[in-house]
């Protein structure tokens, strides 16, 4: 069960990364994009169109301006990116929850309800992941395309629904562990650490 | 039943489900959905809904705000910017009485203009002005409420992630928003360093003295800020200058809070992997409770309950003034055991369409604006109020040798000060609109 554990966390843990990393090149795409946007008007600028029109003209032609579709690529980059995340916030416990009264009860009871909890968890992620893939067929089938690069919306949903089928495995899994640990009595994963806000 | 009694009964199903530690936006999505069905008599619709509606929801262009916030505040925890902030801020205030905690609240302050989050700057600043506060004789229980407090400036000074999901919420300009957050927040860190200044003097011994620092050192260290301040005016201003909109703001910040830590040295291999978790737990917690919040709300529209209840509100007549006090007093209870966020996702979507529909003599965006500030405060006083604010946790975790007990005490002080500013901006909405544009 140790090895399973780890193997689930290496999993979650990559997929933050990916993450992670492709925030970062959002960032990049969005900060590129301002400074071209800035660059082309300057190019436009009465100045630079009467001192270097020919240099001007070119240097627009040649593509300088806001990176297109950066709105676009933000959008579905991030719907990535969150459903990335998704694994690893659930298998280290990092949903916001309220643990003030529940620290009231009884230890047992406190196990029950954290295997109630995972259980629901697994349930409504699972739900999650499936109707994003009815919403991926619909998209396959209606043939929608982004605005302006014109790519395919399925493909967003597509790469969301990596994230989202691996958060849905996490969820089971954890429910399994908690039922596992009511059975043996034994802790394989320690629960929340609280949350970070 | 009917539609609307299944929308009442909802709330108390929800709380309860929260207080048996259900993840806050995993109880909304279960409410939401249990309360479709019974709404509809089927699970069709809300299943259809969810086609999309996470896609949607995590895709939304201006909630990508809020990873780059978060992604700039771990970068700024990096960049060595804390120990310049609070050496800055040392060299001016520390030989006064209280003056080291005035440090600590004035490098606060500073670091919430690059970092949006309450726990990230109370934790940052903590690891530099604990150790001083100790070097010159501070209590314990009064330097980790020190830093708790400061912590929460954090939020209230622009940037500011649960001011975005505010914004979102009730579909106002961000960018105003922040305009208005500034003066509160200043007032509110001249607050707590009234707060810090009566606190001395009710307790002598519980502060030490520090010799001054001679001028041109003083002035050394106020230049050392300069990325601090290059990296607040680029976002904010160019987010209020409209040069960009506010996910690009977002983005010039953590491009730009990156590039001081990777200069300073503090962007390490193995720190940026672990900004990038960080920033993936704490990104998937908010948008989680963010996708729960809006499945519940569209259960929510669909009962009507938010417009009979502010009919309801309107028709009992109270004076507009006294149903903002009762809100904002339960805000002040919640808070004793939620989160910000989890709250203002939870209650705004009830609130502000009450709130919208009084009369307070003013246009609807400044009403809007300025309970938006209000509801800021208060929520992030929950941040410090015993028993379980996390700032307060967090920090307290951080000085094994004080007893919880002496930081609750302590922090007392602040958390009258938040209450007097509170009572101030209710009494004075000028204070928060005068820099806000008609």
């Amino acid at each position: 069960m140790v090895g399973l554990h780890r193997i689930v966390l290496f999993v979650a843990r990559a997929m933050a990364l990916l993450g992670g990393l492709v925030l970062t090149v959002l960032v990049v795409i969005t900060c590129l994009s301002i400074l071209g946007r800035a660059a082309n008007s300057a190019l436009h600028s009465d100045l630079m169109m009467s001192l270097a029109p020919g240099l001007a003209q070119s240097l627009i032609d040649a593509g300088v301006g806001a990176v297109r579709g950066a709105y676009e690529l933000v959008e579905a980059g991030m719907a990535f990116c969150i459903f990335a995340f998704l694994p690893f916030c659930t298998v280290t416990g990092g949903h916001a929850s309220v643990d003030v009264f529940t620290n009231m009860l009884p230890r047992g009871v406190n196990r029950v309800l954290e295997l109630l909890i995972a259980v629901i968890l697994a349930v409504a992620l699972v739900t999650v992941a499936v109707q994003l893939n009815e919403g991926l067929v619909r998209k396959m089938g209606s043939g929608q395309t982004s605005l302006l690069l014109e790519y395919p919306v399925w493909w967003a949903y597509a790469a969301s629904l990596v994230g989202a089928v691996l958060a849905a495995i996490t969820a089971l899994y954890l429910a399994c562990v908690r039922l596992v640990e009511i059975v043996t009595g034994r802790v394989i994963v320690p629960n929340a650490l609280g949350a970070d806000h | 039943m009917s539609n609307l009694e299944i929308g009442i009964y909802s709330f108390p199903a929800l709380l309860m489900l929260i207080f048996l530690r259900v993840p806050i936006g995993l109880a909304m999505f279960v409410t939401g959905f249990v309360g479709y069905y019974f709404v509809m008599g089927s699970t069709r619709l809300p299943l259809a809904q969810l086609k999309d509606l996470a896609y949607s929801t995590f895709s939304n262009y201006s909630l990508s705000i809020v990873p780059m916030f978060l992604l700039m505040g771990y970068f700024a925890t990096l960049g060595g910017m804390s120990q310049a902030l609070f050496k800055a801020a040392e060299g001016f205030l520390g030989h006064r009485k209280g003056g080291v905690a005035m440090a600590a609240i004035g490098a606060c302050a500073g670091f919430g203009a690059i970092c949006g989050s309450s726990l990230a700057t109370a934790a940052t600043m903590s690891r530099v002005a604990l150790p001083e506060l100790k070097r010159y004789g501070y209590e314990g229980g009064f330097s980790t409420a020190t830093l708790a407090a400061g912590g929460t400036l954090g939020i209230l000074i622009p940037p500011s992630v649960v001011l975005v999901i505010y914004a979102i919420l009730t579909e106002q300009n961000i960018a105003k928003l922040f305009l208005a957050a500034f003066v509160p927040g200043v007032i509110a860190a001249i607050g707590y360093m009234i707060a810090i200044s009566i606190y001395v003097r009710v307790n002598p011994g519980s502060a030490g003295v520090r010799p001054p620092v001679p001028m041109g050192a003083r002035f050394r260290a106020l230049w050392d800020v300069w990325p601090v301040l290059m990296v607040f005016i680029a976002v904010v201003g160019g987010i209020y200058g409209g040069i960009f909109t506010p996910t690009e703001g977002a983005a010039v910040g953590a491009f730009g809070t990156g590039i001081i830590a990777l200069v300073n040295g503090g962007l390490t291999w193995r720190s940026l992997l672990d900004s990038f978790t960080d920033t993936a737990r704490a990104s998937a917690m908010i948008f989680f409770i963010v996708f729960g919040a809006a499945f519940y709300n569209l259960f929510l529209a669909r009962t009507r309950v938010p417009q009979e209840l502010s009919n309801w509100v309107v028709e009992l007549g109270f004076a507009p003034i006294t149903v903002l006090a009762v809100i904002l007093l339960i805000y002040l209870l919640l808070g004793c055991f939620m989160d910000s966020l989890s709250m203002i996702l939870l209650t705004i979507p009830i609130f502000f369409p009450v709130v919208s529909a009084l009369d307070f003599g003013m246009s609807p965006e400044h009403v809007a604006i300025w309970f938006g500030i209000l509801v800021l405060i208060v929520v992030e006083v929950g941040l410090i109020t015993p028993p379980v604010g996390m700032n307060l946790f967090v920090i307290n975790a951080m000085d094994p040798e004080t007893p919880m007990v002496q930081t609750y005490r302590a922090v007392l002080y602040y958390v009258a000060s938040d209450l007097v500013r509170v009572v101030l901006l209710v009494a004075f909405p000028a204070i928060t609109l005068f820099l806000v544009p008609g």
